[in-house]
């Protein structure tokens, strides 16, 4: 029997966004690593939020606040009923982390444009310099989901109660060997290594070669017939900063059902520095 | 004023969007590789290792005078675009000029504090690597 993805209504193809690109009830978000690529060109009608300058508060090393949040949405003509669809480069590693931080903020309805910025430019659709202009919105958060998000001292309760966790990242991190992704520069761990207990499963496991997901089957076949995981587990997924492990966050959630699923954003750059964590090799 | 204080003067008065723009016109207008050097990328030589992005640079000294090539990605504008600045920068000046560019150049055009810090270290990998192998050119003239 082919397995079926449990939510495939989040996932969307881009001939659903292309469809969808002049629809008032539809906002179309582009979240990419690199900062300039919007500029580049970008779906018709896309917006650009951008991980670092949008969503994250440096003095604090944390997301912006509800207010923030509530300023960044309504300028961009966001509400609450709209329908957002994010998409971007990397196999949406940034489009999953922006939905994620959404999601923190309890935004109802998030899609993921499958294959990312990657699959609609290899299917030759028009890229467009436009930046749109929507009016402005009155967003409200009205609470926050503080349940996808792990801090430190969850990440130590969950470890001593022998719960999942998945490090996403490359098995040479994962064993120490590398601080950091093979070609990426050092992101500032002292240590090198995993969070004790945690099985590795690099992200890109879950995404084809032209960034879309993995079939439902392949996918439980790497983490529940591979990895054991079972329906009911508590899982906390985490990477280097937080952005990889949106991806699995994403996949797990969405794709293969799991209702407890939590990314620890401090992730390695975090844990790898923090006195009296202990660490695997 | 050389043309790397003169770029980095515009930098410091450029707001988020004027940043942007800036290095968009850079990634824009980075020149083509010469076809002499394209077999040697395919086969994957004069790659800045410590870059994801692939980035590709070759050195010369024409009479005293250093001379870039480089190849970037169009699908990474940001690194394309400082690469491109470099290319500008230092083409046709002296190995001394080019070392006597300041050492955090990413800091002084102010891209740490614009883009995000967490963006910048592949940058300044590229900017060392260009100025070391300057260097190195010049000690074999």
């Amino acid at each position: 029997m082919v397995a079926e993805y449990i939510h495939p209504e989040v996932l969307v193809s881009a001939q659903w966004v292309a469809d969808h690109s002049n629809d008032p009830n539809v906002r179309i978000v582009e979240s990419d690593e690199d900062v300039l690529l919007y500029e580049v060109g970008h779906v018709e009608n896309a917006i650009k939020i951008d991980w670092q300058i949008d969503l994250q508060d440096q003095l604090i090393r944390d997301y912006i606040d509800k207010e923030k949040f509530e300023k960044l949405l309504s300028d961009k003509g966001i509400s609450n009923d709209s329908t957002v669809v994010f998409y971007g480069d990397k196999s949406n590693w940034w489009a999953c982390y922006a939905m994620w931080v959404f999601k923190l903020f309890g935004h109802e309805n998030c899609l993921i444009m499958n294959g990312g910025r990657q699959k609609w430019i290899e299917e030759e659709r028009p890229l467009t310099k436009d930046v749109p202009n929507f009016p402005k919105t009155n967003y409200k958060v009205s609470g926050t989901n503080d349940a996808i998000r792990a801090f430190r001292d969850d990440v130590l309760e969950h470890i001593s109660s022998g719960n999942p966790l998945i490090d996403v990242r490359s098995p040479k991190e994962f064993s120490g060997e590398l601080l950091h992704m093979e070609a990426y520069p050092q992101e500032g761990a002292l240590r090198g290594g995993h969070i004790p207990g945690a099985d590795n499963v690099p992200w890109a496991t879950a995404a084809n070669e032209d960034g879309t997901f993995k079939s439902a089957d392949e996918l439980q076949s790497i983490y529940m017939e591979g990895k054991g995981l079972k329906e009911g587990d508590d899982i906390i997924a985490y990477c280097r900063i937080g952005e990889r492990s949106s991806h699995t966050w994403f996949v797990l959630t969405y794709l293969l059902g799991f209702n407890d699923v939590k990314n620890y954003d401090g992730s390695w750059t975090e844990w790898g520095n923090l006195v009296k964590a202990p660490i695997e090799k | 004023m050389t043309k790397i204080e003169e770029i980095i003067e515009a930098f410091q008065e450029a707001d988020y969007q004027e940043t942007l723009a800036m290095l968009l016109d850079y990634s824009e207008s980075l020149p083509q590789l010469p076809e002499k050097y394209i077999e040697q990328r395919d086969a994957g030589f004069n790659r800045v290792p410590e870059c994801e992005t692939p980035v590709f640079v070759w050195i010369e000294l024409n009479d005293g005078l250093v001379h870039i090539d480089a190849d970037v990605p169009q699908e990474s504008p940001t690194v394309r675009g400082f690469v491109s600045l470099l290319v500008d920068s230092f083409n046709g000046v002296t190995p001394e000029e080019v070392q006597s560019a300041p050492q955090n150049l990413v800091h002084n055009l102010g891209l740490d504090q614009k883009l995000g810090t967490r963006r910048m270290f592949g940058l300044s990998a590229v900017y060392n690597r260009i100025r070391s192998s300057v260097k190195e050119a010049n000690g074999l003239q």
